[in-house]
């Protein structure tokens, strides 16, 4: 089992050899109507598309758009959880639908590129898909209501279809591809959605910025893919996965220690943090918050952002072929720092829906570090209880935002849980909050955090140099968020009422303001939400509470979850915990040669691990290299991180708590715009600042990449100006030109002019010719 | 539409059977040319009838001709035996019958107008004065010559056949209008080509007198005697290249071409459209049999003898370069066409000394192919730009042929602004049209026969000619109408516009079937030599080989 030929017939053999720290499963054929799941939205988006075409956009007077993108929406998660029930963990779906690329120049491995369009769906895509077309569907159902005042509604409507299809094929597609395609399809309806308002500059400027940042990613994602298909000769994961299963490379030699087995993941991550926004190229998303509310919600929070997440978990047995993991070092490490850093500004922004988006940073944060300490099944159960319950605060903020004519800072509003008609925003956006705070037990957030954090300090240190310091930073974060998240729902939503309206008056603002312009105090009448917003917020902030339950079944596989990754290329539960027995076979079945490499290098540290087998599943304490204080992490983790969370909230309630909330008695605010803070923020002086300033990290980009690049282009304008335009393209014109002055008289309009030139003509070439061949 | 015989392609015995064929199987190669003859008579029976229902069916005749002649050649015998194009005919005749149905749209009323308005309101029909039934009889007479170039098989059949071909378009020219710019036209048009015919009859008898024969081949042919010679000798030369030069005038090359802008600005759009096609079309034909005789070589010797194939190089050089640093210079969209068809020519010479290369190159590295997939789009979408002048005059009722009455087209008669942009578009050969792969067949055989420099040459005119081709195609698209001119009037002759729209449609309806259209034409232009002809003789001499390597 050495060498691996680049065949169909060999791959069905070495599709069940397990070498490595992952099973690999032959798939089946799916059926054929899972083309349907991005085929719907495209009918969608086409048909919106017509409309834009041929009937002018009516201004949102006609909800059809709307209405029939949420239908097939819904169409699409029906045929998903269609799907899979009928799947049900067997092996992995591939649903061909047709031949897109088909190239072949000779007749070796290596020497053709197929990439069709497929789709693959194993438990990693299953989960994926899930959440991405329910959530899409509950969110279309909101912009319905959400949008209805807005010019170019079927416009939206068609880039929300559409980037429900590319995000399919970024998650569905059988080959890295059809994935790029996705992937490029998403950040295309990012800019186009960022710039939903392109009357507004801010809008423009930021849906460039997000674009042009993006591409940083995406390079890199372009070249990890040029790089596997040079490596192993195929960019479909059936044939890639089999061939990584037994760490050989397409001509059958060894990975292990080549410059590939390190690249190929360090690309791979390049592409992932641009499009999951990591340090450093998380500047765009919090801009990207001047796009439409909805579109924050489902594709800068709960789903596009993640594709990075999705990106590192499809590819890590590639991660895991380098023997040093320097890929999952650099992931667990940026992952870590993008959690702090975005943390600590969001703990000083004073826009509802930017402390939001920094929460979306600092959670994407700790799912790239749960991947980087190879709790992939951490990091998946966050993005899913992140998706609930991220949506749920969006959308709560986009009805504030909705009703308070685009109002969003926190020192201007107050006390809506006693407003008429917002106790339903309210709660979803108090149960939102817990979960994001991680209140203990009670909330989804509180178990997908601490899985990560609790993997954190399991994993030793020798597999991932200082991941225990990598886990208290996690803890700490864990209670800077608790402290931001109701720093924002103490402020906004409980105390006294009290508000001032944005500047955005909505064209049915009369109604309310009762002929007054809408913009005085006095006047202005807050817009409850109506029936689409309340319905699908309630149901949102229902489906972020249960989203608790996958915690609590399918224990064997840490959760449902980590049942659904076990059957999926993500399927690397830590050979460090307790309850995988397979994978302790993988990691000391060292027969192949191939196998994976934390075995040795872990061997000093964790030395259980090789005499530690599926015979004795239950002692556990014995494996645990890592440890927290002393006790498995596991268990501690219940107490650490509900410990932080308490301080964070309890921290927030002292600093902008209301007088007398609830008996309390913590805070002394009594008004909108002072509170506590205020004064410990004077206190703490250019820190406070410098967080508020978002730690002037856009400034030194501004300044060390910006200003350069504008220097340069100046000197590039000029040279084109002036060498280019001026002596090339004008020179050039200038002969021709010349050329077409001295021949214009020939054309004298006289007819024995023309029967002289004729035969002078003639008389040249024969002469010519005779002189040739005399 | 084309019925293909691939299997009694191979079995095809080249140069073989009787030296001239049966009457009967000659006969019956021309059935498309038959029924032509048979429908012109009809119709110029039919103008002159004094029933204006009757007359106004001259136009229904000719194209029901048309399209019949079209099933006739596409269902007629695919395969000559003897020829040395033997799938020519065909393809050749069918993309014939299908420009000549476009542009018999562009054509209608182009003349009788003022006769026609005097008989509606009560008056006799004026026959002495009448021209309907010459005007659509001729044209279809030079259809019908045109496709007799393609069946020819002896000099003096295609010397009869180029004649027949012109001859009406010389009168054509001259009744489009009744202006005196028209006359003129009409009258250089004549003498000049005379003077060609004359230079192309000379070359004839040179070659005859060299050869000893003016069967173009067969057992005693042009072709066999030139390779028992096996090289080509100073009668013989001096014949080849006159009557290149008389094919010149033809296809409107340099350095027969003084007479294309004043002829096309002279005559009436639609006949001007007609003039870019149907001698052109001739011409190149003419000079793929001609040239054929001579022989590219066959054994991988590729190339014409060396002096053919200097001058057709020079010639196309300067084809090109002529035309489109001149239409640079012209504020006359009939002008810029009329240069931009020299160039057109120019292009496709580069096919015609590429030849046609062996049998395993592929479908876009036969020149000849080329050659004819690019009549084929030149004819689709040099009609769109015609039909737009044709369909658009000033209150004045003059042509709006200035680039100028152009502005904003798109948006004040967004069919006709839409057809000139796409035309424009294809000629410049922006991939998006079908003009594109044209050039990218000359270009890919061009490359296929070593003449780099030429195509180099061919690249910077492409280049030049997006000057004015983007004037062409920006105008109605991007600037708005000067408001002190008059609003144009759109003409009441809804077929004109309809030719526009066809040709438009055409230059990228066409695209997703090029692929297809390529094996086809390539298929026509199976070279079936297998000697070597005269040039690898010529080639194997030393003192050639270096001119042979260029």
């Amino acid at each position: 089992m050495s060498v691996i030929a680049n065949s169909p017939g060999v791959l069905s053999t070495l599709a069940s050899a397990t070498a490595s720290g992952f099973t690999f499963h032959a798939a089946d054929a799916g059926p054929w109507w899972m083309a349907l799941v991005p085929g719907l939205p495209l009918l969608g988006a086409m048909i919106c598309l017509a409309m834009l075409l041929f009937k002018r956009d009516s201004g949102g007077r006609s909800r059809l758009p709307a209405h029939l993108v949420t239908a097939l929406l819904a169409g699409s998660f029906l045929i998903t959880l269609l799907g899979f029930f009928g799947w049900d963990k067997g092996a992995p779906w591939v649903t061909h639908v047709f031949e897109w690329i088909n190239i072949a120049w000779g007749p070796g491995a290596g020497e053709s590129l197929a990439a069709n369009v497929s789709f693959y769906m194993d438990g990693l895509s299953w989960l994926w898909m899930l959440f991405v077309t329910g959530l899409a569907t509950a969110i279309c159902l909101y912009a319905s209501e959400y949008m209805a005042n807005d010019k170019g509604y079927a416009r939206f409507f068609a880039a929300f279809a559409l980037f429900v299809v590319s995000m399919s094929c970024l998650v569905m597609g059988d080959n890295l591809v059809l994935l790029y395609l996705g992937w490029e399809g998403v950040g295309l309806c990012s800019y186009l959605l960022i710039g939903y308002f392109y009357e507004k500059p801010s809008a423009v400027a930021a849906a460039k910025k997000a674009f042009i940042v993006n591409r940083i990613g995406d390079l890199g994602l372009a070249l990890a893919i040029y790089l596997i298909f040079t490596t192993f000769g195929t960019v479909r994961y059936e044939e890639l996965f089999a061939m990584v299963s037994q760490g050989v490379d397409g001509s059958g030699h060894a990975l292990a220690d080549t410059w590939q087995a390190t690249w190929i993941p360090l690309l791979l991550m390049i592409g992932a943090f641009g499009k999951s926004a990591q340090f450093p190229l998380y500047v765009w998303l919090p801009d990207a918050m001047e796009g439409p509310t909805p579109v924050s919600a489902l594709i800068h929070a709960a789903t596009m952002v993640t594709a990075g997440v999705y990106l590192i978990a499809r590819m890590y047995p590639l991660f895991l072929l380098d023997p040093s993991l320097t890929a999952l070092h650099i992931v667990a490490y940026v992952g870590t720092f993008t959690a702090f850093l975005a943390a600590t500004i969001g703990m000083a922004q004073f826009d509802i829906k930017r402390i939001m988006a920094y929460s979306t940073l600092s959670q994407l944060g700790y799912m790239f570090a749960g991947l980087g300490v190879m709790a992939t099944n951490g990091a998946a159960y966050h993005v899913f209880t992140h998706a609930f319950f991220k949506a749920t605060l969006f959308l709560a903020c986009g009805a504030v935002m909705h009703g308070f004519a685009g109002q969003l800072d926190l020192r201007k509003l107050s006390g809506l849980w006693h407003i008429k008609g917002w106790r339903i925003v309210s709660i979803a956006m108090l149960i939102g909050c817990l979960n994001l705070a991680g209140i203990p037990l009670i909330t989804s957030g509180f178990w997908s955090k601490d899985m990560i954090i609790a993997e954190a300090f399991t994993t030793p240190n020798g597999v991932i140099a200082g991941s225990s310091v990598i886990g208290w930073v996690l803890l700490f974060t864990a209670g800077l968020t608790a402290y931001y998240t109701f720093r924002v729902f103490f402020r906004v939503f409980v105390g006294p009422v009290e508000y001032v309206p944005g500047d955005e008056a909505h064209a049915d603002d009369d109604d309310h303001a009762h002929g007054n312009s809408g913009h005085s105090d006095e006047h202005f009448h807050p817009h409850a939400p109506g029936l689409a917003i309340n319905l699908v917020l309630a149901g949102l902030a229902i489906g972020a509470t249960l989203a608790i339950i996958p915690n609590f079944i399918d224990k064997d596989h840490h959760g449902w979850v980590g049942g659904l990754l076990h059957e999926s290329t993500a399927h690397y539960q830590s050979g460090f915990t307790h309850h995988e027995p397979d994978n302790e076979h993988a990691l000391i079945d060292a027969s192949t040669g191939a196998a994976l490499v934390p075995v040795a290098h872990s061997a000093p540290i964790h030395p259980p691990a090789t005499s530690h087998g599926a015979d004795t599943p239950h002692a556990e304490e014995a494996v645990h290299a890592g440890s927290f204080l002393g006790m498995d992490p596991h268990k501690a983790m219940y107490y650490a991180s509900a410990f932080f969370a308490t301080v964070g909230i309890l921290f927030a309630a002292f600093l902008h708590g209301p007088v007398g909330m609830w008996g309390l008695g913590l805070g002394k605010r009594t008004s909108a715009a002072v509170s506590r803070a205020d004064a410990w923020k004077r206190a703490l002086g250019p820190i406070g600042r410098w967080a508020e300033h978002k730690w002037y990290v856009d400034e030194f980009y501004a300044l060390v990449l910006h200003a350069p690049l504008r220097v340069m282009a100046h000197i590039f304008h000029a040279f084109d100006k002036l060498i280019i335009d001026g002596a090339l393209v004008d020179g050039t014109g200038l002969l021709p030109r010349l050329v077409g002055r001295t021949l214009r008289p020939m054309q004298s309009g006289v007819l024995q002019g023309y029967a002289t030139g004729m035969a002078a003509g003639i008389g040249v070439i024969v002469l010519i010719v005779l002189v040739m061949t005399l | 539409m084309i019925s293909y015989l691939p299997t009694l392609l191979a079995s095809a015995p080249p140069l073989s059977g009787a030296q001239v064929p049966p009457m009967i199987s000659k006969l019956s190669v021309i059935v498309p040319e038959i029924v032509m003859f048979v429908g012109t008579c009809l119709v110029l029976m039919l103008g002159l009838s004094k029933t204006a229902s009757i007359r106004r069916s001259c136009v229904g005749v000719a194209e029901l001709t048309l399209i019949i002649a079209g099933i006739a050649a596409a269902t007629g015998p695919s395969l000559v035996a003897e020829s040395l194009l033997p799938n020519l005919m065909p393809f050749a005749k069918v993309l014939i019958a299908v420009v000549g149905l476009v542009l018999l749209l562009l054509l209608s009323g182009t003349v009788d107008r003022d006769i026609e308005a005097a008989a509606a309101v009560g008056r006799p029909f004026d026959v002495l004065h009448s021209n309907r039934a010459e005007f659509y009889a001729f044209f279809l007479f030079s259809l019908t010559g045109l496709m007799l170039c393609a069946s020819a098989d002896d000099l003096i059949w295609l010397f009869l056949a180029l004649e027949l071909t012109s001859l009406p378009t010389y009168v054509m020219v001259s009744i489009s209008t009744s202006k005196t710019r028209t006359q003129e036209a009409g009258v250089k048009y004549f003498f000049l080509g005379a003077f060609s015919a004359a230079m192309l009859l000379m070359g004839f008898t040179f070659i005859y007198g060299a050869t000893g024969t003016t069967q173009l081949f067969g057992e005693t042919s042009i072709a066999t005697a030139l390779a028992a010679q096996g090289e080509l000798g100073p009668i013989a030369l001096l014949g080849f290249v006159l009557a290149i030069i008389g094919l010149c005038f033809k296809i409107a090359a340099v350095p027969m071409h003084f007479y294309t802008p004043d002829v096309y600005q002279g005559a009436a759009a639609g006949v001007s459209a007609m003039l870019a096609f149907v001698p052109k079309t001739a011409g190149f034909l003419a000079l793929m049999l001609l040239v054929s005789a001579i022989g590219w070589g066959v054994d991988g010797a590729y190339g014409l003898p060396p002096t053919i194939r200097l001058m057709l190089w020079v010639l196309a050089a300067l084809t090109m370069t002529y035309g489109n640093v001149l239409a640079l210079m012209q504020r006359s969209v009939k002008r810029i066409l009329a240069y931009s068809s020299i160039a057109h020519s120019g292009y496709m010479l580069v096919g015609i000394l590429a030849g046609p290369g062996l049998a395993g190159d592929g479908a876009p590295s036969n020149g000849l192919g080329a050659v004819l997939f690019y009549l084929l789009c030149y004819g689709v979408m040099n009609v769109g730009a015609f039909a737009v002048v044709a369909s658009l005059k000033r209150q004045s009722d003059d042509e709006a042929e200035d680039v100028d009455d152009l502005r904003g087209l798109c948006k004040s008669h967004p069919m006709l602004g839409w057809t000139m942009v796409a035309s424009a578009i294809s000629m410049l050969g922006l991939p998006i049209a079908i003009g594109f792969l044209g050039k990218l067949y000359l270009f890919t055989a061009g490359l296929r026969a070593g003449e780099i420099a030429l195509i180099v040459v061919m690249g910077l005119n492409s280049a030049i000619a997006a000057f004015y081709y983007l004037r062409l195609a920006f105008t109605p698209m991007l600037e708005i109408p000067n408001d002190r001119d008059a609003p144009l009037v759109v003409t009441q002759f809804t077929m004109r516009k309809l030719a526009g729209a066809v040709s438009a449609l055409g230059v990228v309806v066409l695209l997703p079937f090029a692929g297809r259209l390529a094996t086809m034409s390539d298929h026509a232009a199976t070279y079936t030599r297998t000697d070597t002809g005269v040039s690898s003789v010529t080639t194997a001499l030393p003192e050639h080989a270096s001119v042979e390597e260029h």
